[in-house]
């Protein structure tokens, strides 16, 4: 390399460029992945399943078992139950009830920050004036959101019925349904418990490319934040609502089908109520992935 | 230098509601020129250059970069071509060789070689700073980053939008001296927008200015300027003497008095003969200062405008 300049500032010589192999999606997926991980943002999500489920996990060992006994009252009426149905089991069933609450404002900070948050900092001007297509860009994005989505929910899982076996130990589980009450034998839960998170990943993976979806329409990542959350709690409303007039849209509701991980737990296993909840899902994540890049490919950079 | 045109727009408008930002832009940049792109603020620069790396859509017209049509063949139409729009920002929460590691993987679709970033941060000075975060760094070395990072991928075509802003004299005077280089050297076309009127006149071969989204004028430096060449100032002692002299000269098409001296209009080949009446005079000629100068002829074009 010749060095021609005077004090700071030399020419670079013209060269063969040597490059450390990778393909160039998997390239873009990588620095992707590697710039939503740098931020500290990204592990908001982390940090609260980390400290959440093991003051829940905490609590019901303090309680122990108080809270399950309170749930079967009615049931002891009727049935003679033996054996430890106050395990890890049911613990982390009960953490996934009350988590997916949660889930959907942890996954938007990150979501709605993708594109918006290029936006925000500039950085757009830094990687759209390459020659790679804004496609590309794009679903090298989207798919960085989908794999972060499904690293938060996996990591509820680990946490969850990982600690909850440790502390409470393992048995059958009491899956207690509005119609049935079901015990499903310990020998099953490992798959159920698999199946049940994988549903909850399809499902959060909708409100993810909700987020994304509204992060390509601003300039700051608060917007498509209060905008998830906003659309979230407005068709869960519609979607609960015991009203006939809004019967005929409910099966097109994303949030109609938020709860379909609990078909993991139902005996037998509804098939087919799962692959239609699925198909709605995916359905949702394939429109809303399409407006997206419909809206990103046609944007006009100014920020 | 070179006939072959490697960056063209043909009626290139960029309409925002009732306003046009640009309009009918036609420039014609052939390889190896340092081509100066002058402006006031608001005159459509930052959205003629955003539309030539297509991140803004133009309204009307089109842009062909190295011969290939941007709106069909926007790939290969960028391989060749780096730069930096406005102002250098970076992922600020990373170092600066990993925002050298995307810059470049973007555009070679691989990540380059770690030698080669260092390298190229070593050319700008920051190679001691390559693991630094840059939000440590001052606006002066992201200005100089954001030039790494564009000379990274060996390209034909480098646009910079104000490359010595921030940078103190020294800086500015390398950047300079780096532009220079780049055309001379390596054959590289430098389009540099600027609104350092001396900057453009001391680096550029050829340069267009735009007032008001439209192209006012464009062409060489050097016969854009031949026109504002004839102006002198001559500063003579005594000065009323001096003056008085001058304007009998048939050869000075004017004179007049100017807080610095004598501004007169005379021919170059006349000025000898000038300053010789001037001594024969008996006044005391202590300089004669051609006025050929940018900003007069673009104060003259935009005013004009």
């Amino acid at each position: 390399m010749r060095r021609c300049v005077s004090h700071t500032f030399g020419i670079i010589q013209k060269s063969q460029i040597v490059y450390s192999g990778r393909s160039p999606m998997f390239n873009l997926i990588y620095y992707e992945l590697f710039k939503t991980y740098a931020k500290w943002r990204t592990y908001i999500g982390f940090i609260a399943v980390t400290i959440i489920i093991p003051l829940v996990m905490w609590a019901m060992k303090v309680e122990g078992g108080r809270f399950i006994q309170f749930q079967m009252r009615s049931l002891q009426n009727d049935f003679f139950i033996t054996g430890n149905l106050f395990n890890g089991w049911i613990i982390a069933q009960l953490i996934m009830n009350s988590l997916w609450v949660h889930v959907p404002f942890l996954i938007s900070l990150v979501a709605g920050d993708q594109l918006a948050g290029e936006a925000t900092s500039g950085t757009f001007r830094l990687t759209l004036i390459r020659p790679v297509s804004r496609g590309r860009i794009l679903n090298s994005k989207y798919i960085t959101t989908l794999l972060y989505t499904a690293s938060l929910v996996a990591s509820i899982a680990v946490l969850s019925v990982g600690l909850g076996l440790l502390i409470f130990g393992s048995g059958d589980l009491l899956a207690i349904d509005r119609d049935m009450l079901t015990i499903l034998p310990e020998a099953q839960l490992w798959p159920r418990f698999a199946l049940a998170y994988g549903l909850g990943i399809l499902s959060m993976w909708v409100v993810a490319s909700l987020a994304f979806l509204f992060s390509s329409f601003v300039e700051n990542a608060i917007g498509p934040i209060i905008a998830t959350m906003a659309v979230m709690v407005a068709l869960l409303v519609v979607s609960n609502l015991p009203v006939e007039s809004v019967e005929p849209i409910k099966p097109y509701l994303f949030t109609t089908y938020g709860n379909v991980w609990q078909q993991a737990f139902k005996n037998p296993i509804d098939w087919g109520t799962i692959a239609k909840s699925c198909s709605v899902l995916a359905a949702h994540c394939v429109g809303f992935w399409l407006i997206t890049l419909f809206v990103f490919r046609h944007k006009d950079i100014l920020s | 230098m070179s006939e072959e045109i490697i960056l063209k727009t043909i009626n290139l408008g960029k309409r925002y509601k009732n306003r046009w930002a640009a309009e009918d832009v036609n420039l014609e940049i052939h390889r190896g020129d340092v081509f100066g792109f002058l402006g006031p603020n608001g005159a459509g620069k930052s959205t003629t250059i955003r539309m030539i790396f297509s991140l803004i859509q133009p309204t009307t017209g089109s842009v062909e970069l190295l011969g290939y049509r941007l709106e069909t063949e926007r790939e290969k139409a960028l391989a060749k071509v780096a730069g930096i729009v406005e102002k250098p920002d970076f992922y600020l929460y990373l170092t600066a060789c990993r925002n050298m590691e995307i810059a470049g993987s973007l555009t070679l679709g691989k990540t380059p070689q770690k030698q080669k970033i260092m390298d190229s941060l070593s050319l700008v000075g920051l190679e001691e700073r390559a693991y630094d975060r840059v939000k440590t760094f001052s606006h002066g070395m992201k200005q100089r980053l954001g030039i790494a990072q564009a000379l990274l991928c060996d390209p034909e075509l480098i646009v910079l939008d104000e490359p010595t802003n921030g940078l103190d004299p020294q800086g500015m005077k390398e950047v300079r001296e780096l532009i220079a280089r780049l055309s001379k050297e390596h054959g590289m076309t430098v389009f540099l927008s600027s609104h350092l009127l001396n900057e453009v006149e001391q680096v550029a071969t050829r340069m267009a200015i735009i007032n008001k989204g439209k192209l006012v004028v464009q062409g060489s430096v050097d016969e854009l300027l031949r026109s504002s060449a004839n102006k002198i100032l001559i500063i003579a002692e005594p000065r009323k003497k001096a003056l008085d002299v001058m304007k009998k000269i048939k050869s000075v098409h004017s004179a007049a008095e100017d807080p610095s001296g004598i501004a007169a209009t005379v021919e170059t080949k006349d000025i000898p003969a000038v300053v010789a009446k001037l001594v024969t005079a008996r006044c005391k000629v202590f300089s004669v200062q051609q006025q050929r100068s940018l900003e007069k002829y673009f104060l003259s074009v935009t005013e004009e405008n």
